[in-house]
């Protein structure tokens, strides 16, 4: 089997790459080469790895036609959890990442089931959920920022380095390629995608739409409970403002990254160039010290832009296809025009 | 006498307002190809449902080889080697054609998916039906004809003792159909038994053993020989009764009138081409053709939500430039009776009065824009009562109203802003045939006091009812003109010469 992408799919990343090369040589020269330093290299690449998979986990959700506002606290959650568990409570830290991944995973499979037996949709579910777990968060740590000296082990994690990179940016690629992977060769995989495509041809086909939608939930809060494993070993603390920004960019990397909005797709190397745009623009707000609330416009706006140019592409290709359709009766009804007449000649 | 391979007992189903199977009874022996026919909305998909775990019927046994069985979803019926083709198209668009042909069950290596055999199996399938196509294609790229195909060349992929194939033939060309065929005598020929639905006669007598007939969702012929059942007896039995006893009126069309709707060459963004046409006062034409023509959209260019980018669109002879359904209804007085009355022709969450009351009330607005509920009530009961809708009251949820009536009530939001040309498409689809007759001199009442009417419909015996003249669509073209002379027979061998005079092209 080709891994061949269809011809749009392919420009799209070109654009996607072109950007990251761009914007990583404007702010290398604004910052007269120090963005390519050593330590600058290093940070960025560390805090890529949060960008990546609160990415993923979303592009999930979309793959089956699904949303998930509740990523960021189901994150912040998971990394309170963990922290509190080991620095109030004395728990191995390492326990405590692990918890961190179940309380993800838990909060997904809730979403899933709620959104299934409810069958409200999974926009209002999770905002319900996403308010619920803020609570959580804000009851476990209150205003305390909890010191990662508490979990130095762990820590060392998010400091380490592998193969010249950050362990966690290592960690957060090779969570990216499983999550390929699941999708082009699991049935599981294959049944996500066939439920958000057309969830009627996918009853027909034998494949249950519920366990579709309660696995897509799952799988998003397990990625997002690792998102907040990975701030819990790479934050200099842990605060009720863990996964606060993570509504925005979770979104803007599926879509920037071509995965459609109604489901049935997914685009992992997209969405993980997209990711890379997201960290460069966070980037350039920390070299130009500007407000955070640029970051928020630079996206929003980047992403309002991907959606309307998607939309755009469809209706044209619409039109074209009618366009086509139009020609062909028109040449059927000239070719018949010119039959008659050469038979009224030989009549004649 | 060998075992039945699937036997289906007394099924029955109901949906709201309507029993869409009443005591079914159906037998598929080994090697036989079972013809099921019946006019549309008579219950024949709905069992085809029943019979691959698609819907649940309220009672009734099924047996398969004997044993009964339960078939609670599509799995279980695949499982069981059923086999099926439904009436519209299923597939996943993003996947290729070899992925929708193993979808129900993906060939799979060590717990992973093996692509190598996804690929070959579905070349397996694709070369039973002789069909020419890399597995390899996305599917969204094939025309809805060859999905057609690949869908039959999925009914292959599994293990089939039983092929239930809804309309196979509908909407491909003969040639495709003569493969169709001998891969469906191969099965036959290997003891499979085969169900076919079609509307199709002589396709019926050329490939198949036995028949069954359904009307108004009771088995109104059960299992017979199709050979000792001759084509005009199978037909007065589909229809029964009940159609010939419909008086039909006697329809003049004053020919001397200006046509009020008028179409000059058309060519449209939805992909028409060279369409002409004309519908005067008091006249009923009708506009058919199989499903994918582009009925549905031509109406759709005359209401403005397709452009016409060649040739004129006129009414009452002038050059009209209609931009959308409000333009039309507004400043032209065009109607539109939508085929999808759940989704576009009626609000379900809201009241009749409401329902009714939606197109009409800038017009019963005050100078503030504030609509009295008095006013309001007053049309809309005209209406009920005109129409003879059943309600319990006008504050009735139009979502609690049979199919029937909840058409009438689409209807009747049309007649309130009293439109002088109205498009009605598909009007009585799973509509009983009572509730039918009286739409149908509803239509004609309405053509009576001037109307123009331009009717889509999918089901001949309708259209030669209804409409004075038939326009026969094919591929977004006209394929020509039938006058009514209401003799059933000769009508529809020139509707359907028209539409295969292209087909074969």
């Amino acid at each position: 089997m080709k891994f061949k992408l269809p011809a749009t799919m392919g420009s799209q990343y070109l654009v996607l790459i072109a950007t990251i090369v761009l914007g990583a040589i404007l702010l290398g020269v604004s910052s007269g080469g120090n963005f390519f330093g050593p330590v600058s290299m290093q940070t960025f690449f560390q805090f890529l790895a949060v960008p990546i998979l609160i990415g993923l986990a979303q592009m999930i959700t979309l793959a089956v036609g699904q949303l998930n506002l509740a990523i960021g606290a189901i994150g912040g959650v998971a990394a309170c959890l963990a922290a509190v568990m080991v620095a109030d409570w004395g728990f191995n830290p390492w326990l405590g990442g692990l918890v961190a991944l179940v309380v993800g995973a838990v909060a997904g499979i809730a979403n899933g089931i709620l959104v299934v037996v409810t069958k409200i949709n999974g926009f209002i579910v999770t905002l319900a959920t996403m308010t619920v777990l803020l609570g959580v968060q804000y009851a476990l740590v209150n205003t305390r920022t909890i010191s990662a000296d508490n979990w130095k082990s762990v820590a060392a994690l998010g400091k380490a380095s592998w193969f010249g990179l950050p362990a966690i940016f290592v960690i957060a690629i090779i969570v990216a390629v499983m999550v390929g992977l699941a999708f082009k060769f699991t049935t599981t995989g294959r049944h996500l995608l066939a439920s958000g495509d057309n969830e009627h041809a996918a009853t027909l086909a034998g494949i249950s739409n519920d366990r579709s939608l309660t696995i897509a939930h799952g799988a998003s809060g397990l990625i997002a409970g690792f998102a907040g494993f990975i701030s819990f070993t790479s934050l200099p603390g842990v605060n009720q403002s863990v996964g606060g920004d993570w509504l925005l960019s979770s979104f803007a990397a599926p879509i920037i990254g071509g995965v459609s909005l109604t489901g049935g797709t997914v685009a992992v190397f997209g969405t993980v160039l997209a990711a890379f745009v997201v960290r460069l623009v966070d980037s350039a707000r920390a070299e130009f010290q500007l407000a955070p609330a640029w970051v928020n416009l630079v996206i929003g706006a980047v992403i309002l832009g991907t959606v309307a140019l998607g939309r755009l592409r469809e209706t044209r290709e619409t039109a074209k296809a009618g366009m086509l359709r139009a020609r062909v009766a028109n040449h059927r009804i000239n070719a018949a025009a010119v039959e008659n007449t050469a038979a009224e000649e030989v009549k004649l | 006498m060998s075992t039945p391979i699937l036997q289906a007992r007394n099924v029955t189903k109901s949906y709201p307002g309507v029993k869409a199977l009443d005591n079914v009874n159906l037998t598929l022996m080994p090697g036989e190809i079972h013809a099921l026919l019946g006019e549309n909305g008579a219950g024949k998909s709905t069992l085809i449902k029943y019979l691959t775990g698609v819907h649940q019927a309220d009672s009734g046994t099924l047996l398969i080889g004997g044993e009964e069985r339960n078939f609670a979803n599509p799995s279980d019926s695949t499982a069981a080697g059923v086999g099926v083709v439904h009436q519209e198209r299923n597939v996943i668009r993003e996947f290729t054609v070899a992925e929708n042909i193993v979808l129900s069950r993906t060939p799979k290596k060590c717990g992973f998916i093996d692509w190598k055999k996804v690929n070959s199996e579905a070349a397996r399938c694709l070369a039973l039906m002789d069909l020419d196509i890399d597995p390899g294609t996305p599917i969204s790229s094939l025309s809805s004809a060859q999905i057609q195909l690949v869908e039959i060349a999925r009914a292959l992929y599994t293990e089939t003792k039983v092929l239930l194939l809804d309309e196979p033939t509908a909407s491909i060309s003969d040639a495709e159909a003569a493969k169709l065929f001998k891969v469906i005598h191969r099965l036959k020929a290997d003891g499979a038994a085969i169900l076919f639905v079609s509307h199709k006669l002589d396709e019926v007598y050329a490939h198949c053993d036995t028949v069954s007939v359904l009307r108004d969702g009771k088995t109104v012929l059960s299992d017979a020989a199709l050979a000792d059942h001759p084509q005009d007896e199978i037909v007065n039995v589909m229809v029964g009764r009940s159609l010939a006893s419909l008086v039909t009126p006697e329809r003049t069309v004053d020919s001397t009138q200006e046509p009020v709707l008028e179409l000059r060459n058309v060519t449209t963004t939805a992909g028409h081409g060279g369409i002409s046409l004309q519908v005067r006062p008091g006249e009923i034409l009708g506009l058919y053709g199989l499903v994918g023509a582009g009925r549905t959209e031509l109406a759709h260019a005359i209401l403005g939500r397709e452009r016409i980018t060649e040739g004129e669109l006129l009414v009452n002879g002038h050059t009209a430039k209609i931009r959308s359904v409000r333009d039309a209804l507004h400043e032209h007085g065009i109607g539109y009776v939508t085929e999808s009355r759940k989704e576009e022709g009626v609000f379900l969450d809201q009241n009749i009065t409401r329902n009714v009351a939606a197109t009409t009330w800038g017009k019963l607005a005050g100078p503030l824009g504030v609509v009295g509920a008095g006013r309001e009530r007053e049309l809309v009961a005209k209406y009920i009562d005109e129409l003879s809708i059943k309600v319990s009251s006008q504050d009735q949820l139009a979502g609690q109203l049979s199919g029937g009536n909840q058409q009438k009530v689409s209807l009747a939001k049309w007649l309130a802003a009293d439109p002088r040309i109205l498009i009605i498409d598909e009007p009585t689809i799973g509509i009983d045939v009572r509730t039918k007759r009286s739409f149908y001199e509803l239509i004609w009442g309405l053509a009576e006091k001037g109307l123009a009417i331009l009717l889509i419909s999918s089901d001949l015996a309708e259209m030669i009812t209804l409409a004075d003249r038939i326009v026969v669509m094919d591929s977004f073209t006209l394929a020509g003109t039938v006058d009514n002379t209401h003799h059933y027979d000769t009508m529809s061998q020139d509707v359907i010469r028209l539409i295969h005079a292209k087909a074969l092209v």
